[in-house]
């Protein structure tokens, strides 16, 4: 496995090119000469380097850009990686408390006291769960084969993954693959839950789990840029979210309850979206009915 | 008539305070005679400030000292009416977040694990290093965990031993009382303290930083620097009427209750003059610390604010 530092969902710097040297161009006339700056498509920004994590953490924008990948909410420092991987390992025996952070900072080296630096206790070891496992799934999605792979193991009909539905494909196979990643920890998820939906802790949580559904379309190849952007993930962040809570309370060990689930959603959401349709052109329908009945009756309209 | 001399005796206390600030604006100079030239303090000493007054960096602490040593007997009765008792509140949520004491499922399997060393700073009175100690007991279970009340003044002291005698740590090993200055504190080794305290404190250290380098020394690798200080209030309207409360209100309540003005008027002057949260972070990152998040917490509004620091762990 590769080390977590490298796959915590980090600000994508390598896909910005340089921005092309500022030309000027003269124009030859009687008038006093004037210079015509280019303007470069992208505006030259400067990108501080990663040194101190408090300026990265207050920095936001309220907008989102391709060109400009959203930051990340959370910083860690390198102790503070250090200490909570180590307690990752004590989760399922301790859960998500106290104690597991404890017990992690005594593993990475440090000291009982050493927790301060996780102002919000617990809950920066869940948010810390949370980042890791969707750098985990991002690196693995965009390795060559993940969908293939995981489409024979179990047993989806490989041809799929090119038709028509191939992004409603992967998004199922990557939900499913999120919820997989939880299984050692299943038990303990719960308490998790509890924590996430304490109220100071709701913007964050949420702020995690739109982050999440953001990258499993984005995995998927979805591409749409209208209102469907917004409902698109709503409806994956409901289901997921949905899924997780079923999936504390799954008995069977491979978690075929919950996959079951999450089929079930699909369809439902799917029903749900033909219906939606239907009545819209059942309305559109009675809509120019009644205007051509009125059209012929004489109204101007 | 009672309304009017009761408005007299207020009056009586404002001028009387202010003519005791007044100072001449320029120093007095004789032409005829060499005693401007001769005195010493002039230009050699460094200066640092005393409330709002420069003084010697020599005769800081001795001040400092005076001041204390008249407030050390009505202290908490006086923190309780200047703060309307919201201290108690900040010092309880201070001791709860640093959360002294190994919890039972850490210790267990670990016999080497000894509790925590506590140093508190300029904890004389004992506020911070009894509610530690209670903390450590009654929530971790740990009967290890001990505390060294360090203190400048042997007055505040006093009144420290004095009050542990009410206390189940009174003459036992759990609790322990130096006199110290904590800009260097030689007697205690490196690399020995898991958590060092100043609570209301530091503001009247003599050089902050040195102070804040020698905790770095002291504290051992992992180890967590707290300090809960007075600080600037954030928002400008609740900032007017905080600083109307602290220079009308403070000095003239501690010339009534522990009928000692000058000492509650250097509080509040000292208060003033301690930096903004920002800076004094940057004071604690200078000294080498790590600084969780933010680096510092607001309480009420900014009035008090709890700074840490993290020393580092270096990889051997």
């Amino acid at each position: 496995m590769p080390p977590i530092t490298r796959l915590l969902p980090r600000k994508q710097l390598t896909s910005l090119k340089p921005t092309p040297p500022t030309r000027y161009l003269t124009t030859s006339s009687i008038r006093p000469t004037r210079q015509i700056k280019t303007q470069p498509l992208i505006s030259p920004r400067t990108h501080p380097t990663r040194t101190s994590t408090s300026t990265l953490q207050t920095r936001s924008r309220s907008y989102h850009s391709s060109l400009h990948p959203s930051l990340p909410p959370h910083a860690y420092t390198n102790s503070q990686i250090a200490i909570l991987e180590a307690s990752l390992s004590h989760v399922p025996t301790h859960g998500f408390t106290h104690a597991s952070l404890t017990l992690g900072a005594r593993d990475a080296g440090f000291l009982d006291v050493s927790v301060q630096l996780f102002p919000r206790g617990e809950f920066d070891l869940i948010l810390f769960y949370l980042a890791s496992r969707r750098g985990l799934l991002r690196a693995k999605a965009e390795s060559e084969d993940f969908f293939r792979e995981f489409a024979t193991k179990n047993g989806i009909d490989a041809s799929s993954l090119e038709g028509k539905e191939k992004v409603d494909v992967k998004i199922k196979m990557l939900i499913l693959e999120r919820l997989r990643m939880n299984d050692n920890i299943r038990d303990q998820w719960s308490d998790a839950l509890a924590q996430m939906s304490l109220l100071g802790n709701i913007p964050l949580s949420i702020a995690e789990l739109h982050a999440l559904s953001n990258d499993i379309l984005n995995l998927a190849g979805d591409e749409s840029v209208d209102a469907s952007w917004y409902t698109r993930r709503a409806a994956v962040g409901a289901i997921y979210a949905s899924a997780e809570v079923v999936m504390t309370r799954d008995t069977t060990g491979d978690m075929s309850e919950t996959a079951e689930f999450v089929e079930r959603r699909f369809e439902d959401r799917d029903i749900l979206s033909k219906k939606v349709e239907v009545i819209g052109q059942c309305f559109s329908f009675w809509g120019n009915t009644v205007l051509g009945v009125g059209r012929s009756y004489g109204l101007k309209v | 008539m009672s309304t009017m001399s009761a408005r007299s005796a207020w009056r009586t206390l404002h001028y009387s305070a202010k003519r005791r600030a007044f100072q001449p604006s320029t120093p007095y100079r004789c032409f005829s005679c060499s005693r401007a030239s001769q005195d010493p303090k002039s230009d050699h000493e460094r200066m640092t400030h005393f409330g709002f007054r420069n003084v010697p960096e020599s005769e800081k602490e001795s001040r400092v000292g005076a001041v204390f040593s008249s407030v050390a007997s009505s202290y908490d009765q006086m923190n309780d009416l200047m703060s309307l008792g919201i201290h108690r509140l900040w010092k309880d949520h201070f001791v709860r977040s640093l959360n002294p004491g190994s919890p039972l499922s850490a210790r267990i399997n670990n016999p080497q694990q000894k509790g925590w060393n506590i140093l508190d700073i300029a904890g004389g009175t004992g506020d911070i290093a009894f509610r530690m100690l209670d903390h450590a007991t009654n929530i971790n279970h740990d009967i290890e965990t001990r505390v060294t009340i360090s203190d400048i003044n042997a007055d505040m002291l006093a009144e420290g031993r004095k009050r542990s005698i009410d206390t189940p740590y009174y003459n036992t090993s759990r609790l322990d009382f130096i006199e110290a200055n904590a800009e260097s504190m030689p007697h205690i080794p490196s690399n020995s303290v898991d958590l060092y305290t100043v609570v209301f404190g530091i503001r009247n250290f003599t050089d902050k930083q040195a102070a804040l380098n020698e905790a770095f020394r002291v504290l051992k690798p992992g180890g967590v620097f707290a300090c809960m200080e007075f600080s600037k209030v954030d928002n400008p309207v609740f900032d007017a009427v905080y600083k109307r409360w602290n220079f009308s209100a403070i000095p003239l309540i501690g010339q009534l209750v522990a009928g000692d003005r000058d000492s509650y008027q250097y509080l509040v002057e000292s208060i003033e003059r301690f930096p903004s949260q920002e800076e004094f972070k940057g004071m604690i990152q200078k000294a080498g610390f790590m600084a969780p998040g933010r680096g510092y917490e607001n309480l009420t509004g900014g009035i008090a604010a709890i700074h840490k620091g993290i020393k580092p762990v270096t990889k051997a």
